[in-house]
């Protein structure tokens, strides 16, 4: 009996303690996240909603704004996110390196820029890329190019420099779990292979690629749903332009709710595919890892 | 136990001193506080009006806030009228004509219908037009937006072009003037940002034609003006006469033509002023009418962009304040209109005004011209529109078109691209 209603109170105490941290949490994250979900069904400008049932998704279907941005999104990850984790992995093998000197300073150099804020490095990387921005003014100097390159002027150029952006931003963001999970890999497996002859390349391809799997998993997932959530730099650097070339799914949600007649109903069905495609492609790369390692 | 009685009686005393002034404070003073968002402009002309109210009205303390960026108004006033919550808006907030719509029909009574206590015919009809809403008019007219072709005399001199030259031209020959000049002179005719659309609403304006009939419905595959203005749009870049300008970057845009690399901006009067930011370029400018659409009725050399008006929020605490203050400056003093015409080259959609002695000077910068008379004339031609609620998503659409019709599409299927898609935006 007695231990029982110490068990009890026990139980009640520990309820108590975690409350207010789960009316939080309640109120501020799952709350608006089933609300988002009540209002992707509903219809309607400004307040005046009404429940229009599937209404939303079909207006998704036909709205060639919507693909646009889309297509951009998918555009950004799919080029974006490859070339950002082989150069950090590249980074970090290099920086992993015992022998190498200074590499402290490399590692903070390379890490540095994604401490910074996202406006200020977006506006600076706008004066940079200008037409006779430093970028350009370096560039032609080295003969690379004879006609400055419109990288805020052309659509096909802004993407580009939307890539150039994020992968700044973010490489050194993800070598850091590389380098902490190189740390981890035993140093007499190396060892062991350089007796039995193995040049460096296989011993980057064949043990340390193998051994990072799960944290090349784990970096490819996040920065899939980071490239995903695009917002920032498309929006501070080209406000989405130049005619939509930059245009993200997050921008897009922004200009449904902020720029034009607020579609409320419309733009939380908008972020809604967003969770779902970030559900589906995490999915899709825990199988595709999954399915290796036995084989491994 | 004395001494903490006294204490406490002492405290009272405070208390009730301190709760005394400020109900005395309160009831003298008044604060009206205003959005705008232009601190060399539309800033520095309410100032200039805040002045002159509250020396004659010493109780009214006049708040301007002019640090915020034109479109974080908008997001702010959409976000709390949106909510329902209206703590911290002003009192009077500075609207773009051409969204005013979409404030006064989402949010119907949020915004104090000012016909009620200030003649309207007094103003020009074509900033009346757009601000009204069931036969009440909400705002009171600021600055007009009558366009004007602004160039550099110098280059198109050198091209051999002089100011007759530049009267009545249609947009062909506006082109084949910059090929000219780009040829002579080697300096590009125009700035342009693929982002925006200024442009092809300047044509549309010209022509008495915007993209939605009377009942709100779109009007885009049969407009003729639309069409010609794609086309020329079109045009103006296959000429390799355009500096292209970074999408979004407003100063890159006025960038284009103050540092002296293009030969023209067609914009708002509001642009005089920057215009004549470098003063070593002065002499070198002249104004002329826009060109107009070869081919289309209704056709004219005149047309409104980016004009702006002040509203005065119905939940704003000091709204007779701010009522009274509008009328008596911006309804009546003919002299505040000279100061500001001078001071900012804000020039008044208020009629009476235009007689005053500013409005007939010449300007050395542009040559001795007499600018604000030009404007004056051109303004009282500007074919009046309704902007409609949805202009936003018919620019996000047009602009969505450019690419494909600087890379030689059709026109046609443009048109056809912008309908579908505007159809979709207005759902």
């Amino acid at each position: 009996m007695a231990a029982g209603r110490l068990g009890r109170s026990e139980q009640i105490n520990g309820w108590l303690f975690i409350a207010p941290a789960l009316v939080l949490l309640g109120l501020f994250m799952i709350y608006p996240i089933v609300w988002s979900l009540w209002m992707s069904f509903q219809v309607g400008k400004g307040m005046n909603l009404a429940f229009g049932g599937w209404a939303n998704i079909l207006r998704l279907t036909k709205d060639p704004v919507f693909v646009h941005a889309l297509v951009n999104t998918c555009i950004f990850f799919v080029v974006q996110v490859p070339i950002m984790i082989v150069l950090a992995l590249l980074f970090a093998v290099g920086l992993n390196d015992p022998t190498l000197r200074l590499r402290g300073l490399f590692r903070t150099a390379i890490f540095l820029p994604c401490v910074t804020s996202l406006v200020a490095y977006s506006t600076l990387f706008k004066s940079m890329f200008s037409l006779d921005g430093i970028v350009n003014k370096t560039l032609m100097f080295l003969h690379l190019t004879a006609t400055p390159i419109p990288w805020l002027q052309d659509p096909f150029w802004a993407k580009v420099l939307i890539i150039i952006a994020i992968t700044w931003r973010w490489t050194g963001y993800n070598m850091v779990f590389y380098l902490a999970a190189l740390q981890n890999i035993d140093r007499s497996i190396y060892e062991v292979a350089r007796i039995d002859g193995v040049p460096a390349w296989a011993r980057f391809t064949q043990i340390t690629i193998p051994l990072l799997k799960p944290v090349i998993l784990f970096t490819t997932i996040t920065s899939t749903i980071g490239t995903l959530q695009l917002f920032d730099e498309p929006k501070n650097i080209l406000d989405g332009g130049p005619a939509d070339a930059t245009l993200t799914l997050s921008l897009y949600i922004y200009n449904l709710t902020f720029k034009f007649m607020p579609s409320f109903g419309y733009s939380a069905t908008v972020s809604w595919v967003i969770v779902v495609v970030v559900a589906i492609l995490s999915l899709l790369q825990f199988f595709v890892a999954r399915e290796r390692r036995p084989a491994a | 136990m004395t001494r903490s009685a006294t204490w406490r009686r002492a405290l009272g005393l405070a208390v009730a001193g301190l709760s005394m002034m400020t109900a005395s404070a309160a009831l003298a003073a008044t604060t009206v506080t205003v959005w705008c968002w232009d601190t060399n402009f539309n800033g520095a002309a309410m100032r200039e009006a805040a002045a002159r109210y509250t020396a004659a009205h010493p109780d009214v303390t006049i708040n301007i806030d002019d640090s915020m960026a034109q479109n974080d108004i908008r997001a702010k006033l959409q976000t709390q009228l949106l909510a329902n919550d209206t703590t911290g808006l002003p009192d009077i907030a500075l609207i773009e004509d051409d969204v005013a719509q979409k404030y006064l029909q989402s949010f119907p009574n949020a915004f104090v219908p000012l016909s009620d206590s200030i003649d309207m015919s007094q103003f020009a009809q074509y900033k009346v037009t757009p601000a009204t809403s069931n036969g009440k008019s909400y705002s009171l007219p600021f600055d007009s937006g009558v366009t004007g072709l602004f160039y550099r005399s110098d280059y198109l001199e050198a091209a051999g072009y002089k100011a007759a030259d530049l009267q009545d031209i249609t947009w062909d020959q506006f082109i084949d003037i910059g090929k000219a000049v780009k040829a002579k002179t080697g300096h590009n005719l125009i700035g342009l940002d693929q982002s925006g659309d200024g442009l092809i609403r300047i044509m549309m304006q010209s022509a008495g034609r915007w993209f939605f009939k009377d009942d709100g419905t779109l009007d885009i595959l049969d407009n003729a003006p639309l069409k010609a203005a794609l086309e020329t749009y079109a045009k103006i870049w296959q000429a390799d006469i355009v500096k292209p300008v970074a999408a979004g970057s407003w100063a890159d845009f006025t960038g284009s033509f103050t540092s002296g690399d293009t030969a023209v901006a067609i914009d708002g009067v509001w642009m005089t002023g920057t215009v004549k930011s470098q003063p070593d370029q002065s002499g070198k400018w002249a104004i002329a009418p826009i060109p107009k659409l070869a081919g289309v009725d209704g056709a004219t050399h005149y047309s409104s962009e980016g004009g702006s008006s002040w509203y005065v929020l119905s939940s704003a605490p000091a709204k007779d304040a701010a009522i009274d203050f509008l009328k008596t400056i911006w309804a009546g003093d003919k002299d505040f209109y000279q100061k500001i015409l001078v001071g900012q080259g804000a020039y008044s959609a208020w009629m009476p005004a235009v007689d005053g002695d500013a409005y007939k000077s010449s300007d050395a910068f542009f040559g001795g011209q007499p600018v604000w008379a030009n404007f004056s004339e051109w303004q009282g031609k500007i074919p009046g529109i309704q902007y409609g609620l949805y202009t936003d998503e018919v620019n996000s659409a047009v602009v969505a078109q450019f690419p494909a019709l600087i890379a030689g599409g059709s026109v046609d299927d443009a048109l056809k691209a912008i309908n579908d898609q505007a159809t979709q935006q207005m759902q």
